[in-house]
C-alpha cells in the first residue's frame, strides 16, 4: 500500500491497513467491558450486603460473621491490594490452568479444555479477572451507600412488617442507588480504561491492537493516538450514559 | 592579564580537558530485552547477562566504549532508539529490509533460524501444517513477520505477546497451538516443557542478528564493526559462542 500521509507526519495508510482489527478490537472492548460491568455489579452487590451481613442471635450471628463478613472482608482487601495487571497473569497462567486443562484439569479435560482455551482462554481469564477486581471495588461503593441510608428508614420500614429482602428491595437500595451512581459511573469508566490490561495475555482488544501496529512498524503515534480517540470516545459516551441515568433516578430529588 | 594567565586560563583549560575526556568516556546505554534466554536475561543477581551482553561486552572493550545496559522492553526498544533513551540495541535483532530502511546494523554476531515449538502429538512439519490453528508470537518479532505474512496480518488466530516466555507459558497451557520464533530461544524453553518438542521448517530463511544504532549514526557503527571485526579475529566470539551454544561458531557473511 502506497503511504498515505495526514498533515505530513499521521501515516494513515497502516491504520487503514490494519483496520479490521482496530474493528475487531474495539468490539472486543466495548464487550469485556458490558460484560464486567453487569457481572462486577451483581457480585459487587452480594459482596457489599455479605459485608453488613449481622443479625442479632446465635446461631446466625457466627454464621454471619464467620461465613459472610470475613471471607467477603477478605476477598475485598485482596482484590483492592493487589494490581489487576497482577491478578490477570496469576488467574491466566496459574489458575485457570489448574481448572481447564487438556491433561488434567479439575473442572474440564481433554479436547473441551483444549478447543476452549485456544478459542476463549484470553478472554475468559480477563473477564474474570476484571469482574473479581471490579466486584471488590463495586462492593465498597455499595456498602458505602447502604450505610449512607439513615437507619431510621430501615427501623421504620422493618416496624411496617417489611421483611428485611423487602426493606433492601423497596426502601433502601432505591435510595441508596442514587447516591451510588457518580462511583459507579467512576468505576465503570475506570474498568474500560482497565480492559486494556488484558492484552498482556493475548486478548485482541484495543491495546492489543495498537500494540501489534507498533511491532509491525515500529511506529507509534499512528496506533496508539488512533486508540486513545477511541478509548475517549467510549468514556465521553459512558459519562454521558451516566449523566442520563443520574437525571433520571435524580428526579425523586427535586421538588 | 596576569590574573587571567594565572588563573582564568588554566582553568579554562581544564575545563575543556575535561568536557573532551568526558565526551570520549560518554557512557553509552546499550538496550536489551532481558527476557530472551540465552541471548539476555536477568540472573537471580539481578545482573542481565548472556550471548548478547558478553558479544557487547567484548567488542565495547575492544572498540575502546563505556557501556551500561538497560533492560528495555522489546515493545519499546525501536522507540527507546529513536529518541535517544539508548544509544545501541543488542537483543536478538534480525537484520531485514524493513529494519534496514530505518536503522542501522552491524556485521552479523548470530546466525539464526526461526524455529516452531509445539506439543509433542503435534502433526505438523512446517509453516504450512499451522493453517487454522492458533499461533503464538512476540509482538514485532521475525516469528511475527512470518505467520503475518503466510496467514494475514489481522488473522485472529496469530495471538501475540510481549515476550518468548509468556508465548511458551501459553503454549504449555495449550492455549495456542505453536509458537513461532528464534531457535535458540524456543530451543531453550522447549526443553524446560516435557510435553513440547520443536519442529524446523527447511523453508525459514538463514538469518542474522546485527547490533542496532540510529540511522546515520556512522561514528559509533564504525567502532562496533571494528570491535566485531577484532572479537572475530582474535577468537574471543568463538569462545563466547562455544560458552552458551556448547557448538562451534559457525562462519559468518562480513556484511
Amino acid at each position: 500500500m502506497e503511504p498515505i500521509l495526514w498533515f505530513g507526519w499521521f501515516r494513515a495508510d497502516i491504520i487503514a491497513e490494519y483496520g479490521v482489527m482496530f474493528w475487531r478490537g474495539l468490539q472486543m472492548t466495548i464487550l469485556v467491558t458490558v460484560i464486567c460491568i453487569v457481572q462486577g455489579t451483581a457480585l459487587g452487590l452480594a459482596i457489599g450486603l455479605a459485608r453488613l451481613a449481622d443479625a442479632r442471635h446465635s446461631p446466625a450471628r457466627q454464621i454471619c460473621r464467620y461465613l459472610l463478613r470475613w471471607p467477603s472482608t477478605v476477598y475485598v482487601s485482596f482484590f483492592r491490594g493487589t494490581p489487576l495487571f497482577v491478578q490477570i497473569l496469576l488467574i491466566h497462567f496459574a489458575v485457570l490452568p489448574l481448572f481447564i486443562n487438556p491433561a488434567d484439569g479439575l473442572l474440564i479435560s481433554g479436547e473441551t479444555a483444549r478447543s476452549l482455551k485456544q478459542n476463549y482462554g484470553a478472554f475468559i481469564s480477563g473477564i474474570l479477572a476484571l469482574t473479581l477486581n471490579s466486584g471488590a471495588y463495586i462492593s465498597e461503593i455499595f456498602r458505602a451507600g447502604i450505610q449512607s441510608i439513615d437507619r431510621g428508614q430501615i427501623e421504620a420500614s422493618r416496624s411496617l412488617g417489611l421483611s428485611f429482602a423487602r426493606t433492601m428491595y423497596h426502601v433502601v437500595l432505591p435510595q441508596a442507588f442514587r447516591r451510588m451512581l457518580p462511583p459507579l459511573g467512576n468505576n465503570a469508566i475506570a474498568l474500560l480504561k482497565d480492559s486494556s490490561l488484558i492484552s498482556a495475555i493475548g486478548l485482541a482488544e484495543l491495546a492489543y491492537t495498537a500494540r501489534t501496529v507498533a511491532g509491525a512498524y515500529s511506529r507509534y503515534w499512528e496506533p496508539y493516538l488512533s486508540i486513545s480517540l477511541m478509548y475517549w470516545t467510549l468514556t465521553l459516551g459512558l459519562a454521558w450514559a451516566v449523566k442520563r441515568l443520574e437525571a433520571r433516578y435524580g428526579r425523586g430529588d427535586t421538588r | 592579564m596576569n590574573l587571567l594567565n594565572k588563573i582564568l586560563l588554566p582553568l579554562g583549560l581544564a575545563a575543556l580537558v575535561a568536557g573532551n575526556v568526558h565526551a570520549q568516556n560518554k557512557e553509552l546505554v546499550v538496550g536489551s530485552s532481558a527476557t530472551y534466554r540465552p541471548f539476555a536475561y536477568e540472573n537471580p543477581a539481578k545482573e542481565i547477562v548472556g550471548y548478547d551482553v558478553d558479544i557487547i561486552k567484548a567488542v565495547a572493550q575492544k572498540a575502546g566504549l563505556q557501556i551500561k545496559i538497560v533492560n528495555t522492553p522489546w515493545t519499546g526498544i525501536f522507540a527507546a532508539l529513536n529518541n535517544g533513551d539508548v544509544d545501541l540495541v543488542i537483543s536478538g535483532v534480525t537484520i531485514n529490509e524493513k529494519r534496514k530502511q530505518s536503522y542501522d546494523f552491524t556485521a552479523p554476531y548470530f546466525e539464526a533460524r526461526q524455529l516452531i515449538g509445539t506439543h509433542k502429538d503435534s502433526t505438523a512439519k512446517g509453516l504450512k501444517d499451522l493453517a487454522g490453528k492458533k499461533i503464538g508470537v512476540v509482538t514485532g518479532s521475525t516469528g511475527d513477520d512470518i505467520a503475518s505474512r503466510e496467514f494475514g496480518k489481522t488473522n485472529p488466530d496469530i495471538k501475540r505477546f510481549e515476550s518468548t516466555p509468556v508465548a511458551i507459558s501459553e503454549l504449555a497451557n495449550s492455549g495456542v497451538d505453536a509458537v513461532i520464533g528464534d531457535n535458540g530461544v524456543i530451543a531453550f524453553r522447549v526443553q524446560e516443557h516435557k510435553q513440547l518438542k520443536t519442529v524446523s521448517d527447511p523453508n525459514f530463511p538463514k538469518e542474522y542478528f546485527g547490533i542496532v544504532v540510529k540511522q546515520g549514526n556512522k561514528a559509533l557503527l564504525d567502532k562496533l564493526n571494528a570491535g566485531l571485526a577484532a572479537i572475530k579475529a582474535d577468537g574471543t566470539y568463538a569462545k563466547i559462542y562455544q560458552t552458551w551454544f556448547q557448538a562451534e561458531a559457525p562462519a559468518l557473511p562480513a556484511q
